[in-house]
């Protein structure tokens, strides 16, 4: 760690000026007025911008969110009112300064308020907003999407169902918490062109976004991102951009720069989405699960953002990987006076996995099963379908059942999974199991290119963003194997232009080693095409006699004739005068999803995307009954990565996840009063897993390869933390012996309800 | 980013700070005394607090005492939580102050900013309640040493410009048995839903509490039924508690029913720890 880093933030230049936001102080309320008086007499304010100046509504796959408040206010916290000044303590002294007069409207703050008969709606215009992707939005309720799978026959699952539970699950609001806040910079020069800085996850998207909204052409648009410092989800909405543009052009173009506190980060930022859901499961005497019934409802918050396709995803992914053969679910994405959610590590699904992983073992208690045994029982494999009616094969699923015998065999994993106790404390382990696909549009894809040079190093050029995860390692650790040559004369820059580096879609979803992998692996095969046809005019053999690999290129019949690429990226003089090579030699690749289809709206059948990762999570706490308190002692993933190419950063990641589950499983929460105001918006009041408290950690990989994926390899960025609430949960929850379906699990939720079960 | 502007203010010694003091009052500065920072940078930033001059008192001598003077343990206000668990005169009180924030505040925080701080949990005054300890104050008529029963009363009293500049301890309370439980919602590091700091002197429980009420306090009346050995002692903590100084406090950290019940599982703690030493 050398601190030398340099984020969107860290970039001061002669004549910044800045942002600052003025905010809703009311949950639901019609704007009567805003008065900018005040703010615009202090001393080296340049302008201040209301939602009135820019009547323009953003937001995918539903256009229902105005930059700046138009109207009405849905939350608190959210962006009425922005100034422009000299310094960024006099834009913050004059942001106070901003008076607003509303007319309260009365709020709903849960989805059982937001979808009561009867309840204020927030979008009373939803019917007009404009769509993208597939939405299903309800005009004149609270529901911004709702997702329908239909499978199998209700009647009779439910008829072969020896056991049936119903599980009611709460899990709230949170926050990203990165390390980084969010920060976009703007300037608009006399030709027109757009330049924006920005710690984002999808550069890409800002730029389609930023022109759309302000009818721009999108070439006159150019979004540079920087390293990004965490993003997990939070950083792939598009907010901070469409005000930094908002605040140039309101100064004459000058280059402005808006960036969040801490506050501002966790009240008016995107977070975390919530989820109350129902989940009615059932199996037979011996144990096969027979039928289930999941309603969903994400709450969302004011604005959908990417609330409908987790909604959506929520829906997709709903069982579970265990095979049930009749299930319905209604996923819904329900809008309330809360902040508004985007996508966040896991999308949906740790969200989901909650709720199904809690019924599991619910129902595995009722039929005096062992939970572990029982998810092994029901795990799902090739031949088997998936909600969405997808025909699964090893490429597509993986491997579940070997990751849990993997697991049982682990050193610290075996023997009793029951609880015992010690002393005056209960041991408990938990266990969830997990399954991920992604949710991208159908035709999500990216590009790459590798420009050799003449000193034989390689610069590969992508729009994989860096946020930490160490994709664009990875991504060179690809080339290089494909290009037989040493990782280390593989250069890759830190940062994204989007005017240079080859389209990407977005830098989510466990998806960029996938999509731009593929990307990098076709680009390499471009220039190995190329290296061997110029090779073959210098070495004088036929370029399909040659190969490529250390450095050269050579007969492969006698490796020992060959001639180095950087001789030919340099230029071959031959004696009859002419030049081989030379000027660039420019591996050119890029990648689609192939195959996708989209969801029937009825029955929710199609292929939502290419391939799940699955895998299985422990848990082990010791609780303390006296006083309702426990440690985390132990946690473990074993993950099917298809095929782990680097093993540090492989373990890095679904370690990191882990720790996130962790925290949402026993701390991390927004706490509200009864105005929506946020009482945490700040780590003192926040709370995070700190160093010290964290469990020992235990990473362990299964091997299946996805056919499609470079070098056989699966998503895992996001799948460390989809089981550690669940997990958490079942062991505290068979450490207590009560049934624990409301997350965050601090002592005190335990307590209250040892104390009060219903 | 703080939304103000300041003035910044280092006196030398106690006289020229109230001298500050009292100028920037008359220039309607309204000023505050600063130390660690800590609680007015991070709630100036909110625009929760608002100042328009701070007077720093870390470069005032007695303010940085922290020594033994005849049979007195003198701390001044301006000691870093950090250098006095490090120094450790006091364990109880290095017990209190450890509890506070996290190691990188705590290097900041100072044992004067804890006591005198707006954040009501104020841990670092609980054992100065127990030990009876004195305080010396400097304002308009120069410094003045008080008992803190005199002037503390959920926090300090202060008058019109004047500060805490160091305490006094009786040394002779250093080696009792004491005891100190500090609960938190969650983790290592937060505010407290209840503290309890507890001492035993000529046979006698002290309790001091943080968390419980909106204010940290030592109750007589509690601490004359928690010492009724006629009574069993879970009915003394039944009847403590129902003497409580105010209300429980109910908020983001804790409900009030939990509160009251790790308050009555802590004090059976210190009971039970202190009883047999």
């Amino acid at each position: 760690m050398t601190g030398a880093a340099k984020y969107a933030n860290d970039n001061p230049a002669p004549g910044l000026l800045h942002a600052k936001l003025a905010v809703s102080t009311h949950a639901h309320a019609r704007i009567l007025s805003i008065d900018v008086s005040e703010a615009m007499r202090i001393p080296g304010v340049l302008a201040v911008v209301t939602g009135q100046d820019y009547p323009v509504l953003t937001g995918s796959p539903l256009s229902d969110r105005p930059p700046l408040a138009l109207d009405k206010v849905r939350y608190v916290g959210e962006p009425i009112a922005l100034v422009v000044a000299e310094l960024e303590s006099i834009a913050e002294m004059a942001a106070y300064r901003i008076q607003a007069e509303y007319e309260p409207l009365p709020a709903v703050f849960t989805t059982e308020e937001a979808l009561r008969p009867g309840a204020p709606v927030l979008h009373e215009r939803m019917s007009e907003y404009e769509k993208d992707e597939e939405v299903y939005p309800e005009p004149g309720k609270n529901i911004a999407n709702r997702t329908k799978i239909r499978k199998g026959n209700m009647e009779e699952g439910w008829s072969q169902c020896r056991h049936i539970v119903e599980v009611h699950i709460h899990m709230p609001q949170s926050d990203h918490a990165s390390m980084e806040v969010r920060s976009s910079t703007a300037e608009i020069k006399p030709d027109g062109k757009v330049f924006l800085r920005t710690a984002s996850q999808s550069p890409y998207a800002v730029r389609g976004a930023v022109s759309q909204a302000f009818r721009l052409p999108l070439h006159h648009v150019f979004v540079h991102t920087p390293l990004v410092g965490g993003g997990y989800g939070g950083k792939a909405a598009i907010q901070l951009e469409f005000l930094a543009y908002m605040a140039s052009r309101s100064v004459g173009g000058r280059r402005v720069r808006i960036t969040n506190s801490r506050e501002k980060d966790m009240m008016s930022s995107p977070v975390h989405i919530g989820l109350d859901s129902t989940v009615k499961l059932g199996c037979t005497a011996d144990g096969r699960l027979m039928a289930a019934d999941i309603e969903h409802r994400y709450n969302c918050g004011a604005y959908a953002d990417r609330g409908p396709i987790m909604s959506r995803a929520g829906a997709v992914d709903c069982t579970g990987p265990y095979r049930i053969d009749n299930m319905r679910c209604d996923s819904l994405c329900v809008y309330t006076n809360h902040p508004y959610c985007t996508s966040f590590r896991g999308f949906a699904h740790s969200e989901l996995t909650f709720a199904m992983e809690r019924a599991m073992d619910s129902l595995a208690k009722e039929a005096g099963l062992d939970p572990l045994e029982f998810r092994f029982r029901n795990a799902i494999g090739p031949g088997d379908t998936t909600p969405t009616q997808t025909l699964l094969t090893r490429s597509t699923v993986g491997d579940l059942p070997k990751c849990i015998a993997k697991l049982m065999s682990l050193k610290n994993w075996q023997g009793s999974s029951s609880p015992h106790k010690d002393g005056p404390v209960v041991k408990a382990i938990g266990y969830s199991c997990f399954w991920k696909n992604s949710s991208t549009p159908l035709n999500a894809g990216g590009g790459a290119s590798l420009v050799f040079y003449p000193d034989g190093t390689v610069n590969l050029q992508c729009g994989a963003v860096e946020i930490g995860q160490g994709t664009r390692t990875s991504l060179t650790q690809i080339a290089a194997e494909r290009l037989r040559m040493d990782v280390g004369l593989i250069h890759i820059s830190t940062d994204i232009d989007t005017e240079k580096d080859p389209y990407f879609w977005k830098t989510v979803a466990s998806r960029s080693t996938f999509l731009v992998g593929n990307a990098v692996l076709r680009a390499a095969d471009d220039a190995i095409e190329q290296l061997k046809r110029l090779g073959s005019l210098v070495l004088q053999g036929l370029p399909e006699d040659l190969d490529v690999g250390y450095g050269r290129v050579f007969l492969k019949a006698r490796p020992d004739i060959s001639i180095p690429i950087a001789r030919l990226a340099e230029g071959v003089a031959l004696p009859n005068g002419r030049t081989v090579g030379g000027g660039a030699i420019i591996g050119r690749g890029s990648y689609t999803m192939q195959n996708l289809t989209p969801l029937d709206p009825e029955t929710g059948r199609g292929v939502p995307g290419p391939e799940w990762t699955v895998g299985v999570q422990a848990v082990e706490v010791e609780y303390h009954p006296i006083d309702c308190t426990y440690r985390l002692l132990r946690a473990a993933t074993v993950i099917d990565a298809g095929k782990v190419i680097n093993p540090a950063l492989a373990r890095a990641q679904v370690t990191g996840g882990m720790s996130m589950g962790l925290g949402l499983g026993s701390r991390e929460t927004f706490y509200f009063d009864s105005n929506g105001v946020l009482l945490s918006p700040q780590f003192r009041s926040y709370k995070l897993i700190r160093y010290g408290e964290q469990p020992q950690y235990d990473v362990e990989f299964v091997e299946t390869p996805h056919l499609e994926a470079p070098y056989g390899l699966r998503g895992i960025g996001e799948h460390g933390i989809i089981g550690m609430p669940a997990a958490l949960a079942n062991g505290l929850s068979r450490a207590a012996g009560v049934e624990l379906n409301r997350l965050p699990l601090t002592p005190e939720r335990i307590w209250r309800t040892v104390h009060d079960p219903f | 980013m703080i939304p103000f502007d300041l003035e910044y203010y280092v006196p030398a010694d106690v006289s020229e700070a109230y001298d500050w003091f009292r100028k920037l009052q008359e220039q309607g500065k309204d000023p505050v005394y600063y130390s660690g920072g800590t609680e007015i940078l991070t709630f100036a930033r909110l625009n929760r607090v608002r100042t328009g001059a701070v007077i720093d008192l870390k470069a005032i001598p007695d303010c940085r005492s922290l020594q033994m003077s005849g049979q007195l343990l003198e701390i001044g206000s301006c000691v870093s939580l950090s250098d006095l668990c490090a120094a450790n005169p006091f364990p109880l009180l290095s017990l209190a102050a450890r509890g506070v924030a996290d190691q990188t505040s705590r290097n900041k925080i100072t044992f004067g900013g804890n006591i005198c701080g707006r954040i009501i949990y104020r841990e670092a005054v609980l054992p100065l309640l127990l030990t009876d300890s004195a305080v010396v104050l400097a304002g308009e008529n120069g410094m003045r040493a008080v008992s803190i029963h005199e002037v503390f009363e959920g926090r300090l009293k202060l008058r019109k410009g004047e500060f805490l500049v160091k305490t006094l301890t009786d040394i002779r309370f250093l080696p009792l048995p004491y005891y100190h439980e500090k609960r938190r919602k969650i983790g290592h590091v937060g505010y407290p839903i209840v503290t309890v700091a507890a001492l035993k002197k000529d046979g006698k429980l002290r309790m001091a509490f943080s968390g419980v009420c909106a204010f940290p306090f030592r109750s007589d009346p509690m601490e004359q039924v928690l010492n009724d050995s006629s009574i069993p002692p879970h009915k003394r903590i039944e009847e403590a508690i129902g003497r409580l100084p105010g209300p429980v406090l109910d908020d983001i950290e804790s409900s009030a029913p939990y509160r009251r019940f790790l308050l009555a599982r802590t004090m059976a703690d210190a009971i039970q720890s202190l009883e047999s030493r």
